[in-house]
C-alpha cells in the first residue's frame, strides 16, 4: 500500500482553519456578545460620565477609552479562544488527536496563536467601529489613527501573546475551573489594571511602580499610542518589551504543547 | 522489508506500579495480530505508547523502521489508531471531521477516499450530521474512518467492536479482512475471543503487563486445548471410568484427548463394546478454551 506524500504546511493550515471555523460556528458567543459590554462601557463612561472624568494623557475620556477597549477586547478574546477551544476538546476527548497526527509542536502553537489573534482582531475591529460611531455622534468627526504600522504590531503582538497564554493555561489545566480561575484572578485584573480605563500618570508613585511590572500596561499603552499619539510609556520601550512577551509566551506554549495534559476531563 | 511494528523492550510504570514489563515482539507485514488479555492487562497502555499519547518509561518501538521517540512524525504518518474510548467533536459534521483529520496528515483534497470510507462504514447518509447527533455505534465507525483517512499501512484497533450490534460486527469483520487483503497490517485488541479466532493470524496474550504467549492462532489453540469426544451410549455405563479425566453421566461419556490421538484408539482404551455406541461427537478446542487455560496456568 502506497502512502501518499504529505506536506506538513497543510497540517498547520488545516488546524488553523478548524480553529477559525469553530469560533465562527458559535459567533453569537465569540464575536457578538463581547460587543455588548463594550457598547455599555462606551455609553456609560465615554458619553454619560465623560465630562466628570478628568482628561487622561491630555485627551478627552471618550478618546482615551476607545483604544483601551479595543485592547481589552483583543486580549480577552484571544485568550478565550485558545483556552475554551482546548478545554472543550478535552471535554469531548478529541484533543488527543493532536498527539496522534503528524503535527509538530510549533505547528500546533502557531495554529492556535493565529486563530486566537484572528478572533481578537475581528472583535477588536468591531469595537473600534462602535467606538467610532460613538465618537462621530459626539464630536461630529472620526477618531483618526495616528500610526497604522505601530497599531498593527501591537495588535498582533497582543493577540499572539494572549492566545499563547490561553493555550498554555488550558493545556496545563485539569478541569474547567482552573482555566476560569486563571482568567478571573490573573488575566482580568491585569487587563483592567493595565490602563484600559485610566492613565497610570494619575496614580500614587507606589501603585505606579507596581503597574510597571504589569506586562499588559505596555500592550495597552502601545495600542493607545498608535491610535492617539499619547501614552504613559515610551513607545520604543513598549515595542521591545512586547517583542519579549511574544517570545516568552511562545516558549511557554511550546513547552506546554509538549508536556501538557491532553487527557479527557 | 522493515517490520510494520517492532516493540523493543518497552516498560511502563504509573506511580511505581509496573503496567508493561519488558515487552518485545514484532508484527509481520500484512498480518492481523490479536493482542488479547484481561481487563487492565496493559493493551491500551501499549497502544497509547505506540501512538505518542504516552511516553514509555524505558524502551522504544519502531513503525516501519521509524523510531516512535526519535522519528515520531514519520512514525505517526504510517499508523492509524482507533481508540478504545469513544470521542466526540462538538462543533463539526462527520464529513468535516474527516476532512480536518485528513488535512492534519497533509491531505487536504482527499474527498474521494473520505467518500469511500463513509460508504464502507455505512456513514454516508449521516455525513452531514453533527458528531454529537450520532449514536454510539456510529461514533465508533467514525473513529474507524478517521484512523483510515490517510491509508496507513499499519492500523491499531483497540476494541473496535465493543458496543457494536451483531450485524455491524460482522460487516466490520468483512471490512477488516478487506483491508488485510489490500496489504494493511493490523493489530487488534478485543474481548470477543470468537472474533480474534475468526480474524487473527497470530495472537499475543498479555497478562499483567507481560506477554505470556505469542503464536499462530491455530497453533495456540492446538497446544493449549484438547479435543473433547462425547459418546452417547445405548445404555448407562456402570463400570468404573477407565481413564482418569473421563466424565460419565449415565449414558453420556465425555473424554478429552490430545489432538494427535484417534477416536478409535480411545474407544479401544475405554473398552466399551462398539454396538453400545449410538453417537459420537467431537468438539475442537476454541481460542476461548486456550485463553482460559493459559491464564489459569499463568496465575497459578
Ligand atoms: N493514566 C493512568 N494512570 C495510572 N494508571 C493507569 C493509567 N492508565 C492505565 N493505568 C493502569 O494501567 C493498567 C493497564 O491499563 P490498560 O488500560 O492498558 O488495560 P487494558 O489491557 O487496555 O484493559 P481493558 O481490557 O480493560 O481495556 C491498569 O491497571 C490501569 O489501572
Ligand atoms: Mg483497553
Amino acid at each position: 500500500m502506497e502512502f501518499p506524500a504529505a506536506t506538513s504546511f497543510a497540517g498547520f493550515t488545516t488546524l488553523l482553519q478548524k480553529e477559525c471555523m469553530r469560533f465562527i460556528r458559535v459567533a453569537g458567543q465569540t464575536l457578538i456578545s463581547p460587543l455588548i459590554s463594550v457598547s455599555l462601557y462606551l455609553l456609560i463612561f465615554g458619553i454619560n460620565l465623560a465630562d466628570k472624568i478628568a482628561n487622561q494623557n491630555g485627551v478627552n475620556y471618550l478618546q482615551f477609552i476607545i483604544p483601551g477597549l479595543v485592547a481589552l477586547a483583543l486580549l480577552n478574546n484571544a485568550f478565550q479562544n485558545a483556552s475554551s477551544s482546548i478545554i472543550i476538546s478535552k471535554f469531548h476527548g478529541d484533543l488527543q488527536d493532536l498527539k496522534v497526527v503528524p503535527l509538530t509542536p510549533s505547528q500546533i502553537v502557531w495554529a492556535y496563536a493565529f486563530a486566537g489573534t484572528i478572533r481578537g482582531f475581528l472583535v477588536g475591529i468591531s469595537v473600534a467601529c462602535i467606538g467610532e460611531i460613538f465618537y462621530v455622534v459626539q464630536y461630529g468627526e472620526l477618531l483618526v489613527v495616528q500610526n497604522w504600522l505601530q497599531l498593527c504590531w501591537f495588535l498582533i503582538a497582543g493577540g499572539v501573546t494572549f492566545s499563547l497564554l490561553g493555550l498554555s493555561v488550558a493545556l496545563f489545566a485539569n478541569n474547567f475551573d482552573q482555566v476560569s480561575a486563571v482568567g478571573t484572578f490573573v488575566i482580568l485584573p491585569l487587563i483592567y489594571l493595565g490602563g484600559v480605563f485610566f492613565s497610570i500618570a494619575n496614580m500614587h508613585p507606589f501603585w505606579k511602580m507596581i503597574s510597571y511590572a504589569n506586562p499588559l500596561l505596555y500592550l495597552i499603552n502601545g495600542i493607545r499610542y498608535s491610535f492617539l499619539g499619547v501614552s504613559d510609556i515610551d513607545p520604543s520601550r513598549a515595542f521591545l518589551l512586547t517583542l519579549f512577551f511574544v517570545a516568552g509566551a511562545y516558549l511557554l506554549a511550546r513547552r506546554m504543547v509538549q508536556v501538557g495534559s491532553y487527557t479527557r476531563f | 522489508m522493515e517490520s510494520p511494528l517492532l516493540i523493543d523492550d518497552i516498560n511502563k510504570s504509573f506511580d511505581q506500579v509496573e503496567v508493561l514489563k519488558s515487552l518485545r515482539f514484532e508484527l509481520k507485514t500484512g498480518e492481523i495480530f490479536g493482542l488479547l488479555g484481561p481487563n487492565g492487562a496493559g493493551k491500551t497502555t501499549l497502544i497509547s505508547i505506540l501512538t505518542s499519547l504516552l511516553a514509555p518509561s524505558s524502551g522504544t518501538a519502531a513503525i516501519f523502521g521509524n523510531d516512535i521517540l526519535t522519528q515520531s512524525l514519520q512514525a505517526r504518518k504510517k499508523v492509524g489508531v482507533v481508540p478504545q474510548e469513544i470521542v466526540s467533536h462538538g462543533f463539526f459534521t462527520v464529513n468535516q471531521v474527516l476532512n480536518f483529520h485528513s488535512g492534519y496528515y497533509g491531505l487536504r483534497k482527499n474527498q474521494e477516499r473520505i467518500d469511500y470510507l463513509l460508504e464502507k462504514l455505512a456513514l454516508a447518509e449521516h455525513q452531514n450530521k453533527l458528531v454529537a447527533q450520532l449514536s454510539g455505534g456510529m461514533k465508533r465507525r467514525l473513529l474507524i474512518a478517521k484512523a483510515l483517512v490517510h491509508s496507513p499501512p499499519l492500523l491499531l484497533l483497540d476494541e473496535p467492536t465493543a458496543g457494536v450490534d451483531v450485524e455491524l460486527r460482522h460487516s466490520l469483520w468483512r471490512f477488516v479482512r478487506e483491508l488485510h487483503k489490500d496489504g494493511m497490517t493490523i493489530l487488534l485488541t478485543t474481548h470477543y475471543l470468537d472474533e480474534a479466532e475468526e480474524l487473527c493470524d497470530r495472537i499475543g496474550v498479555l497478562s499483567k503487563g507481560e506477554l505470556i504467549a505469542l503464536d499462530e492462532t491455530k497453533k495456540l489453540i492446538h497446544d493449549l486445548t484438547h479435543r473433547q469426544v462425547i459418546l452417547t451410549l445405548t445404555q448407562p455405563l456402570e463400570s468404573k471410568p477407565a481413564l482418569p479425566e473421563m466424565q460419565v453421566n449415565k449414558n453420556i461419556v465425555k473424554v478429552n484427548i490430545a489432538h494427535q490421538e484417534t477416536v478409535g484408539e480411545l474407544i479401544k482404551k475405554l473398552a466399551i463394546p462398539l454396538e453400545w455406541i449410538q453417537d459420537v461427537s467431537i468438539t475442537e478446542g476454541s481460542l476461548e478454551d486456550a485463553f482460559v487455560s493459559l491464564l489459569k496456568q499463568h496465575t497459578r
